[in-house]
Protein backbone atom coordinates (compact mmCIF):
# COMPACT_ATOMS: atom_id res chain seq x y z
CA UNK A 1 0.00 0.00 0.00
CA UNK A 2 1.47 3.46 -1.10
CA UNK A 3 2.64 5.62 1.99
CA UNK A 4 -0.56 8.05 0.60
CA UNK A 5 -2.81 5.35 0.58
CA UNK A 6 -1.71 4.69 4.20
CA UNK A 7 -2.11 7.83 5.71
CA UNK A 8 -5.54 8.33 4.56
CA UNK A 9 -6.23 4.95 6.25
CA UNK A 10 -5.11 6.66 9.69
CA UNK A 11 -7.14 9.75 9.05
CA UNK A 12 -9.89 7.47 8.40
CA UNK A 13 -9.63 5.68 11.66
CA UNK A 14 -8.90 8.82 13.71
CA UNK A 15 -5.85 7.00 15.88
CA UNK A 16 -3.56 9.50 16.73
CA UNK A 17 -0.12 7.69 15.34
CA UNK A 18 2.41 10.79 14.92
CA UNK A 19 5.20 8.77 14.74
CA UNK A 20 3.92 6.33 11.89
CA UNK A 21 2.35 9.45 9.95
CA UNK A 22 5.89 11.35 10.36
CA UNK A 23 7.61 8.33 8.59
CA UNK A 24 5.20 7.49 6.04
CA UNK A 25 5.29 11.43 5.36
CA UNK A 26 9.08 12.12 5.74
CA UNK A 27 9.53 10.40 2.18
CA UNK A 28 6.47 12.18 0.49
CA UNK A 29 7.63 16.24 1.77
CA UNK A 30 11.59 15.66 0.87
CA UNK A 31 10.90 14.09 -2.36
CA UNK A 32 8.39 17.05 -2.97
CA UNK A 33 6.19 14.48 -4.07
CA UNK A 34 2.80 16.68 -2.40
CA UNK A 35 2.02 19.24 -5.16
CA UNK A 36 -1.23 20.81 -5.41
CA UNK A 37 -2.33 18.14 -7.66
CA UNK A 38 -2.32 15.26 -5.14
CA UNK A 39 -5.47 14.55 -4.34
CA UNK A 40 -5.17 14.60 -0.82
CA UNK A 41 -2.21 17.10 -0.42
CA UNK A 42 -3.95 19.77 2.03
CA UNK A 43 -5.37 16.86 4.16
CA UNK A 44 -1.51 15.24 4.39
CA UNK A 45 -0.51 18.60 4.78
CA UNK A 46 -2.57 19.17 7.75
CA UNK A 47 -2.47 15.58 9.38
CA UNK A 48 1.10 16.05 9.15
CA UNK A 49 1.12 19.38 10.83
CA UNK A 50 -1.16 17.89 13.67
CA UNK A 51 1.49 14.79 14.20
CA UNK A 52 4.64 17.25 13.97
CA UNK A 53 2.88 18.99 16.77
CA UNK A 54 2.97 15.77 18.60
CA UNK A 55 6.21 14.79 18.15
CA UNK A 56 7.51 17.95 19.45
CA UNK A 57 8.26 19.11 15.99
CA UNK A 58 7.35 22.75 15.90
CA UNK A 59 9.41 24.25 12.89
CA UNK A 60 8.48 21.39 10.93
CA UNK A 61 5.00 22.14 11.92
CA UNK A 62 5.12 25.18 11.21
CA UNK A 63 6.74 25.16 7.75
CA UNK A 64 3.75 22.99 7.03
CA UNK A 65 1.12 25.34 8.08
CA UNK A 66 3.14 28.16 6.14
CA UNK A 67 1.94 26.11 2.76
CA UNK A 68 -1.24 26.21 4.04
CA UNK A 69 -1.78 29.23 4.73
CA UNK A 70 -0.36 30.18 1.20
CA UNK A 71 -2.81 27.85 -0.03
CA UNK A 72 -5.80 29.17 2.15
CA UNK A 73 -5.07 32.54 3.05
CA UNK A 74 -8.55 33.64 4.60
CA UNK A 75 -9.51 30.23 6.24
CA UNK A 76 -10.56 29.75 9.99
CA UNK A 77 -9.50 26.24 9.45
CA UNK A 78 -6.29 27.33 9.13
CA UNK A 79 -6.48 29.57 11.67
CA UNK A 80 -7.64 27.15 14.13
CA UNK A 81 -4.25 25.15 13.24
CA UNK A 82 -2.20 28.44 13.94
CA UNK A 83 -3.90 28.19 17.82
CA UNK A 84 -2.60 24.97 17.50
CA UNK A 85 0.85 25.87 16.85
CA UNK A 86 0.73 28.74 19.35
CA UNK A 87 -0.86 26.33 22.03
CA UNK A 88 2.66 23.77 21.22
CA UNK A 89 5.46 26.50 21.30
CA UNK A 90 4.04 28.33 24.70
CA UNK A 91 2.23 30.95 23.97
CA UNK A 92 -1.47 30.36 25.26
CA UNK A 93 -2.26 33.84 24.71
CA UNK A 94 -1.84 33.94 21.06
CA UNK A 95 -4.33 30.93 21.06
CA UNK A 96 -6.62 31.95 23.34
CA UNK A 97 -6.95 35.52 20.94
CA UNK A 98 -7.11 33.19 17.72
CA UNK A 99 -9.81 31.35 19.01
CA UNK A 100 -11.62 34.22 20.29
CA UNK A 101 -11.63 35.97 16.86
CA UNK A 102 -13.02 32.37 15.08
CA UNK A 103 -15.77 31.78 17.79
CA UNK A 104 -16.84 35.81 17.44
CA UNK A 105 -17.16 35.24 13.74
CA UNK A 106 -18.59 32.15 13.85
CA UNK A 107 -20.16 31.17 17.13
CA UNK A 108 -20.93 27.96 16.14
CA UNK A 109 -17.69 26.62 14.83
CA UNK A 110 -17.39 23.47 17.10
CA UNK A 111 -13.95 22.59 16.69
CA UNK A 112 -12.87 26.16 17.98
CA UNK A 113 -15.23 26.26 21.02
CA UNK A 114 -13.43 22.78 21.96
CA UNK A 115 -9.85 24.31 21.56
CA UNK A 116 -10.65 26.53 24.21
CA UNK A 117 -11.98 24.25 26.46
CA UNK A 118 -8.56 21.94 25.55
CA UNK A 119 -6.52 25.31 26.38
CA UNK A 120 -8.34 25.86 29.48
CA UNK A 121 -7.11 22.00 30.25
CA UNK A 122 -3.77 22.26 29.26
CA UNK A 123 -3.32 25.22 31.56
CA UNK A 124 -4.47 23.46 34.57
CA UNK A 125 -7.55 25.44 35.06
CA UNK A 126 -9.78 22.42 34.79
CA UNK A 127 -12.67 24.25 37.01
CA UNK A 128 -12.91 26.70 34.13
CA UNK A 129 -12.69 23.98 31.24
CA UNK A 130 -15.79 22.14 33.24
CA UNK A 131 -17.59 25.33 33.26
CA UNK A 132 -16.99 25.92 29.43
CA UNK A 133 -17.52 22.45 28.90
CA UNK A 134 -21.13 22.41 30.50
CA UNK A 135 -21.82 25.53 28.48
CA UNK A 136 -21.03 24.24 25.69
CA UNK A 137 -23.27 20.80 26.31
CA UNK A 138 -26.43 23.05 26.98
CA UNK A 139 -26.37 23.79 22.88
CA UNK A 140 -24.85 20.43 22.01
CA UNK A 141 -26.31 17.59 24.15
CA UNK A 142 -25.55 15.18 21.73
CA UNK A 143 -22.05 15.36 21.56
CA UNK A 144 -21.50 12.01 23.25
CA UNK A 145 -17.48 12.46 23.53
CA UNK A 146 -18.00 15.76 25.34
CA UNK A 147 -19.96 14.29 28.05
CA UNK A 148 -17.13 11.94 28.02
CA UNK A 149 -14.51 14.72 28.05
CA UNK A 150 -16.59 16.53 31.20
CA UNK A 151 -17.01 12.87 33.15
CA UNK A 152 -12.78 12.82 33.10
CA UNK A 153 -12.67 16.77 34.12
CA UNK A 154 -15.23 15.89 36.95
CA UNK A 155 -13.18 12.73 37.70
CA UNK A 156 -9.61 14.95 37.99
CA UNK A 157 -11.46 16.18 40.96
CA UNK A 158 -13.18 13.21 42.27
CA UNK A 159 -16.57 14.52 41.91
CA UNK A 160 -17.59 10.81 40.99
CA UNK A 161 -21.47 11.52 41.08
CA UNK A 162 -21.20 14.38 38.75
CA UNK A 163 -18.78 11.96 36.58
CA UNK A 164 -21.49 9.39 37.00
CA UNK A 165 -23.60 12.10 35.53
CA UNK A 166 -22.04 12.60 32.56
CA UNK A 167 -21.54 8.69 31.62
CA UNK A 168 -25.48 8.14 32.24
CA UNK A 169 -25.80 10.75 29.07
CA UNK A 170 -23.36 8.86 26.99
CA UNK A 171 -24.91 5.85 27.72
CA UNK A 172 -28.44 6.88 26.72
CA UNK A 173 -27.28 8.03 23.19
CA UNK A 174 -24.67 4.79 23.21
CA UNK A 175 -26.77 2.51 24.82
CA UNK A 176 -24.62 -0.50 22.93
CA UNK A 177 -21.29 0.36 23.85
CA UNK A 178 -19.97 -2.09 25.99
CA UNK A 179 -17.22 0.77 26.77
CA UNK A 180 -19.35 3.23 28.52
CA UNK A 181 -20.98 0.71 30.93
CA UNK A 182 -17.75 -0.49 32.19
CA UNK A 183 -16.57 3.12 32.88
CA UNK A 184 -19.80 3.88 34.60
CA UNK A 185 -19.52 0.64 36.81
CA UNK A 186 -16.05 1.27 37.74
CA UNK A 187 -17.32 5.27 38.41
CA UNK A 188 -20.16 3.75 40.85
CA UNK A 189 -17.76 0.90 42.38
CA UNK A 190 -15.39 3.45 43.02
CA UNK A 191 -18.66 5.95 45.10
CA UNK A 192 -19.95 2.91 46.89
CA UNK A 193 -23.07 2.14 45.07
CA UNK A 194 -22.32 -1.05 44.52
CA UNK A 195 -25.71 -2.39 43.23
CA UNK A 196 -25.39 -0.09 39.98
CA UNK A 197 -21.73 -1.62 40.00
CA UNK A 198 -22.53 -5.21 39.65
CA UNK A 199 -25.92 -4.55 37.21
CA UNK A 200 -23.61 -2.58 35.16
CA UNK A 201 -20.80 -5.01 35.04
CA UNK A 202 -23.28 -7.66 34.03
CA UNK A 203 -24.56 -5.55 31.11
CA UNK A 204 -20.29 -5.23 30.30
CA UNK A 205 -20.48 -8.79 29.87
CA UNK A 206 -23.46 -9.01 28.31
CA UNK A 207 -23.02 -6.58 25.57
CA UNK A 208 -19.31 -8.27 24.88
CA UNK A 209 -17.16 -11.61 24.52
CA UNK A 210 -14.94 -12.71 26.95
CA UNK A 211 -14.51 -9.21 28.76
CA UNK A 212 -12.04 -10.35 31.12
CA UNK A 213 -12.32 -6.44 33.14
CA UNK A 214 -15.53 -7.36 33.06
CA UNK A 215 -15.62 -10.82 34.61
CA UNK A 216 -12.94 -9.34 37.45
CA UNK A 217 -15.80 -6.82 38.03
CA UNK A 218 -18.45 -8.98 38.38
CA UNK A 219 -16.53 -11.18 40.63
CA UNK A 220 -15.37 -8.37 43.08
CA UNK A 221 -18.71 -6.42 43.21
CA UNK A 222 -20.79 -9.43 43.84
CA UNK A 223 -17.99 -10.40 46.72
CA UNK A 224 -18.31 -7.07 48.10
CA UNK A 225 -22.03 -7.01 48.71
CA UNK A 226 -21.90 -10.74 50.32
CA UNK A 227 -18.95 -9.09 52.68
CA UNK A 228 -21.09 -6.06 53.72
CA UNK A 229 -24.28 -7.88 53.70
CA UNK A 230 -22.92 -10.03 56.08
CA UNK A 231 -20.89 -7.49 58.21
CA UNK A 232 -24.23 -5.65 57.85
CA UNK A 233 -26.58 -8.72 59.28
CA UNK A 234 -23.55 -9.29 62.21
CA UNK A 235 -23.96 -5.75 63.06
CA UNK A 236 -27.83 -5.69 63.62
CA UNK A 237 -28.42 -3.45 60.71
CA UNK A 238 -31.77 -3.86 58.31
CA UNK A 239 -32.80 -2.69 55.13
CA UNK A 240 -35.21 -0.52 57.03
CA UNK A 241 -31.46 1.77 57.91
CA UNK A 242 -31.09 2.62 54.44
CA UNK A 243 -27.86 4.60 55.12
CA UNK A 244 -26.33 1.79 56.91
CA UNK A 245 -26.78 0.02 53.81
CA UNK A 246 -26.06 2.37 50.92
CA UNK A 247 -25.10 1.32 48.04
CA UNK A 248 -26.62 -1.85 48.66
CA UNK A 249 -30.30 -1.51 47.90
CA UNK A 250 -31.08 -3.13 44.62
CA UNK A 251 -29.14 -5.95 45.26
CA UNK A 252 -29.78 -9.96 44.43
CA UNK A 253 -29.94 -12.27 47.34
CA UNK A 254 -27.04 -13.87 48.51
CA UNK A 255 -27.69 -17.00 46.96
CA UNK A 256 -27.92 -15.54 43.50
CA UNK A 257 -24.99 -13.11 44.47
CA UNK A 258 -22.71 -16.29 45.17
CA UNK A 259 -23.84 -17.94 41.56
CA UNK A 260 -22.90 -14.60 40.18
CA UNK A 261 -19.35 -14.77 42.06
CA UNK A 262 -18.79 -18.50 41.04
CA UNK A 263 -20.34 -17.83 37.44
CA UNK A 264 -17.41 -15.12 36.96
CA UNK A 265 -14.71 -17.33 38.50
CA UNK A 266 -15.36 -20.21 36.04
CA UNK A 267 -15.35 -17.29 32.65
CA UNK A 268 -12.57 -16.14 34.04
CA UNK A 269 -10.56 -19.30 34.16
CA UNK A 270 -12.39 -19.94 30.69
CA UNK A 271 -11.35 -16.73 29.04
CA UNK A 272 -7.71 -17.00 30.41
CA UNK A 273 -7.21 -20.08 28.75
CA UNK A 274 -8.82 -20.13 25.59
CA UNK A 275 -7.13 -16.61 25.05
CA UNK A 276 -3.14 -17.53 25.73
CA UNK A 277 -2.63 -16.25 29.19
CA UNK A 278 0.70 -15.57 29.83
CA UNK A 279 2.43 -17.84 32.76
CA UNK A 280 2.62 -15.39 35.56
CA UNK A 281 -0.61 -14.00 34.84
CA UNK A 282 -2.40 -17.01 34.80
CA UNK A 283 -0.99 -18.32 37.99
CA UNK A 284 -1.39 -14.90 39.51
CA UNK A 285 -5.02 -15.01 38.51
CA UNK A 286 -5.49 -19.03 40.13
CA UNK A 287 -3.79 -17.69 43.72
CA UNK A 288 -5.99 -14.64 43.76
CA UNK A 289 -9.27 -17.25 43.17
CA UNK A 290 -7.67 -19.40 46.12
CA UNK A 291 -7.76 -16.24 48.53
CA UNK B 1 14.03 5.66 59.28
CA UNK B 2 13.64 3.51 56.14
CA UNK B 3 16.19 4.10 53.08
CA UNK B 4 15.41 3.24 49.77
CA UNK B 5 17.72 2.05 46.77
CA UNK B 6 16.33 2.34 43.36
CA UNK B 7 17.60 0.41 40.46
CA UNK B 8 18.08 0.92 36.99
CA UNK B 9 15.27 -1.75 35.60
CA UNK B 10 12.70 -0.15 38.38
CA UNK B 11 13.45 3.74 37.34
CA UNK B 12 13.95 2.70 33.44
CA UNK B 13 9.82 1.25 33.94
CA UNK B 14 8.06 3.70 35.43
CA UNK B 15 9.45 6.22 32.96
CA UNK B 16 8.77 4.14 29.98
CA UNK B 17 5.27 3.89 31.41
CA UNK B 18 4.70 7.34 32.04
CA UNK B 19 6.22 7.95 27.92
CA UNK B 20 4.31 5.28 26.08
CA UNK B 21 0.96 7.49 27.30
CA UNK B 22 2.08 11.33 27.89
CA UNK B 23 -1.14 12.38 27.43
CA UNK B 24 -2.55 10.00 30.61
CA UNK B 25 -2.11 9.51 34.20
CA UNK B 26 -0.36 6.86 34.53
CA UNK B 27 0.18 4.97 37.74
CA UNK B 28 2.09 1.48 39.20
CA UNK B 29 3.73 -0.26 41.74
CA UNK B 30 7.74 -0.59 42.82
CA UNK B 31 8.66 -3.90 44.15
CA UNK B 32 11.73 -4.46 46.44
CA UNK B 33 14.37 -6.53 48.27
CA UNK B 34 13.42 -5.89 51.75
CA UNK B 35 16.31 -5.84 54.27
CA UNK B 36 15.26 -4.54 57.55
CA UNK B 37 14.18 -0.85 57.31
CA UNK B 38 16.05 -0.81 53.50
CA UNK B 39 14.47 -1.57 50.58
CA UNK B 40 16.08 -2.24 47.08
CA UNK B 41 13.40 -1.14 44.78
CA UNK B 42 14.41 -3.92 41.89
CA UNK B 43 11.44 -4.16 39.59
CA UNK B 44 8.36 -1.97 38.92
CA UNK B 45 5.03 -3.52 38.13
CA UNK B 46 2.75 -1.12 35.41
CA UNK B 47 -0.83 -0.86 36.99
CA UNK B 48 -3.04 1.72 34.34
CA UNK B 49 -3.38 4.15 31.83
CA UNK B 50 -7.03 5.29 32.26
CA UNK B 51 -9.62 5.96 34.71
CA UNK B 52 -6.75 6.34 37.55
CA UNK B 53 -8.85 7.48 39.60
CA UNK B 54 -11.60 4.59 39.94
CA UNK B 55 -10.92 1.65 42.55
CA UNK B 56 -11.91 -2.16 41.40
CA UNK B 57 -9.25 -2.93 38.79
CA UNK B 58 -6.82 -1.19 41.16
CA UNK B 59 -7.93 -3.41 43.70
CA UNK B 60 -7.40 -6.79 41.99
CA UNK B 61 -4.36 -5.71 40.88
CA UNK B 62 -2.90 -4.79 44.31
CA UNK B 63 -3.87 -8.23 45.35
CA UNK B 64 -2.41 -9.71 42.51
CA UNK B 65 0.80 -8.31 42.43
CA UNK B 66 1.01 -8.76 46.21
CA UNK B 67 0.60 -12.17 45.82
CA UNK B 68 3.32 -12.48 42.88
CA UNK B 69 5.55 -10.33 44.78
CA UNK B 70 5.61 -12.34 47.88
CA UNK B 71 6.26 -15.46 45.12
CA UNK B 72 9.37 -14.03 44.57
CA UNK B 73 10.65 -13.01 47.54
CA UNK B 74 9.74 -9.03 47.44
CA UNK B 75 7.42 -6.63 48.77
CA UNK B 76 5.57 -4.09 47.23
CA UNK B 77 8.13 -1.46 48.28
CA UNK B 78 6.21 2.19 46.52
CA UNK B 79 3.72 3.37 44.73
CA UNK B 80 4.41 6.00 41.60
CA UNK B 81 2.62 8.01 39.31
CA UNK B 82 2.99 10.12 36.48
CA UNK B 83 0.13 13.08 35.84
CA UNK B 84 -0.93 14.06 32.20
CA UNK B 85 -0.25 17.35 33.48
CA UNK B 86 3.57 17.50 34.23
CA UNK B 87 3.23 20.39 36.17
CA UNK B 88 1.54 18.41 39.00
CA UNK B 89 4.15 16.91 40.88
CA UNK B 90 2.40 17.14 43.58
CA UNK B 91 0.27 13.39 44.72
CA UNK B 92 -3.23 14.06 44.24
CA UNK B 93 -6.33 12.96 46.58
CA UNK B 94 -6.56 9.88 44.93
CA UNK B 95 -3.00 8.91 44.55
CA UNK B 96 -2.42 9.73 48.38
CA UNK B 97 -5.14 7.77 49.01
CA UNK B 98 -4.11 4.41 46.49
CA UNK B 99 -0.45 4.91 48.38
CA UNK B 100 -1.89 4.79 51.95
CA UNK B 101 -3.75 1.52 50.74
CA UNK B 102 -0.01 0.32 50.02
CA UNK B 103 0.59 0.94 53.78
CA UNK B 104 -1.59 -1.26 54.73
CA UNK B 105 0.41 -4.17 53.30
CA UNK B 106 3.70 -2.09 53.94
CA UNK B 107 3.64 0.59 56.20
CA UNK B 108 7.30 1.67 54.42
CA UNK B 109 5.89 1.79 51.15
CA UNK B 110 6.85 5.27 49.94
CA UNK B 111 5.15 6.75 47.25
CA UNK B 112 6.52 8.40 43.92
CA UNK B 113 5.89 11.16 41.17
CA UNK B 114 7.21 10.99 38.17
CA UNK B 115 8.56 14.73 37.52
CA UNK B 116 8.59 14.58 33.50
CA UNK B 117 9.65 18.10 32.92
CA UNK B 118 12.75 17.45 34.86
CA UNK B 119 13.65 14.12 32.87
CA UNK B 120 13.14 17.05 29.78
CA UNK B 121 15.74 19.36 31.52
CA UNK B 122 17.93 16.28 31.72
CA UNK B 123 18.97 17.97 35.33
CA UNK B 124 21.81 15.81 35.86
CA UNK B 125 22.49 12.86 38.52
CA UNK B 126 18.57 13.04 39.57
CA UNK B 127 16.03 10.55 38.73
CA UNK B 128 13.12 12.43 37.57
CA UNK B 129 10.94 10.81 40.55
CA UNK B 130 9.76 13.11 43.70
CA UNK B 131 9.53 10.67 46.61
CA UNK B 132 7.32 11.25 49.55
CA UNK B 133 7.13 9.76 52.63
CA UNK B 134 4.52 8.85 54.99
CA UNK B 135 4.04 11.02 58.23
CA UNK B 136 1.71 12.47 60.44
CA UNK B 137 -1.24 11.74 58.48
CA UNK B 138 0.06 12.57 55.44
CA UNK B 139 2.63 12.23 52.59
CA UNK B 140 5.63 14.83 52.60
CA UNK B 141 7.56 15.21 49.90
CA UNK B 142 11.26 14.49 49.99
CA UNK B 143 12.58 17.20 47.86
CA UNK B 144 16.77 16.67 48.66
CA UNK B 145 15.93 12.70 47.73
CA UNK B 146 18.87 11.90 45.33
CA UNK B 147 21.03 13.95 46.19
CA UNK B 148 22.94 12.69 48.46
CA UNK B 149 25.23 9.50 48.02
CA UNK B 150 24.18 8.69 51.25
CA UNK B 151 20.48 9.87 51.88
CA UNK B 152 17.90 8.40 52.26
CA UNK B 153 16.68 7.76 48.33
CA UNK B 154 19.58 6.91 46.67
CA UNK B 155 20.11 5.37 42.78
CA UNK B 156 21.82 2.20 42.83
CA UNK B 157 23.84 3.30 40.33
CA UNK B 158 24.36 6.36 37.92
CA UNK B 159 23.90 3.98 34.80
CA UNK B 160 19.54 4.38 35.67
CA UNK B 161 19.60 7.55 34.37
CA UNK B 162 21.71 6.61 31.26
CA UNK B 163 19.68 3.57 30.16
CA UNK B 164 16.29 5.08 30.49
CA UNK B 165 16.92 8.19 28.64
CA UNK B 166 18.64 5.49 25.74
CA UNK B 167 15.40 3.98 26.08
CA UNK B 168 13.26 6.47 25.97
CA UNK B 169 14.83 8.13 22.24
CA UNK B 170 14.65 4.03 21.38
CA UNK B 171 10.80 4.62 22.24
CA UNK B 172 11.26 1.10 24.33
CA UNK B 173 8.12 2.01 25.79
CA UNK B 174 6.14 0.21 22.95
CA UNK B 175 7.37 -2.88 25.00
CA UNK B 176 5.63 -1.92 28.26
CA UNK B 177 2.23 -3.61 28.82
CA UNK B 178 -0.12 -2.56 32.22
CA UNK B 179 -3.10 -4.49 33.76
CA UNK B 180 -5.47 -2.30 31.45
CA UNK B 181 -3.59 -3.61 28.84
CA UNK B 182 -3.56 -7.30 30.07
CA UNK B 183 -7.39 -6.79 30.78
CA UNK B 184 -7.67 -6.73 27.00
CA UNK B 185 -5.37 -9.32 26.21
CA UNK B 186 -4.10 -11.49 28.87
CA UNK B 187 -1.37 -12.85 26.51
CA UNK B 188 0.48 -9.28 27.74
CA UNK B 189 2.90 -10.23 30.74
CA UNK B 190 1.95 -7.19 32.80
CA UNK B 191 4.14 -8.38 36.05
CA UNK B 192 7.24 -9.00 34.51
CA UNK B 193 7.48 -7.65 31.11
CA UNK B 194 10.31 -10.00 30.56
CA UNK B 195 10.96 -9.26 26.76
CA UNK B 196 11.41 -5.24 28.17
CA UNK B 197 13.51 -6.48 31.30
CA UNK B 198 16.08 -8.22 28.75
CA UNK B 199 16.53 -4.59 26.84
CA UNK B 200 16.85 -2.87 29.88
CA UNK B 201 19.33 -5.66 30.81
CA UNK B 202 21.34 -4.97 27.66
CA UNK B 203 20.97 -1.21 27.25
Amino acid sequence: MSSLALLAEIRQSSERLPYEVLKLAEPLLNNNQLTSSTEDAWLVYEQVFLAALDEGQIDLAKSLLHILRTRFPASQRVKRLYGLVNEAAGHPDESQNLYAEITSADPTNVLALKRVIALLKAQGKLALAANELVAYLDTHGNDFEAWLELSHLYLAHHMYRQAAFCLEEVILQQPANHYFHLCYAEINYSMGQWDIALKEYLRVVELSTDNVRGFYGIKVTADRIIEMLASGARAGKSRREPQALSGLENVPQVPVLEKLSLLATERLVAAYSANNAAAAPAKALEDWLKQ
Amino acid sequence: MSEYTLSSQAYAKAILHSAKYPWATVHGLFLGEKNGSKFRLTDAVPLAHSWTQLTPMFDVALQQVQQYAGSKNLVIAGYYVAYENPDTIQLSASGALFAKSILAINPEAAAFVVDAKRFKAREDGRPALVPFVYAGEQWKEQPKAFGDAKGQFVLENNQALTTARILVEERAEIGIFDFDDHLDDVSLDWLQNNLLNERIRTA
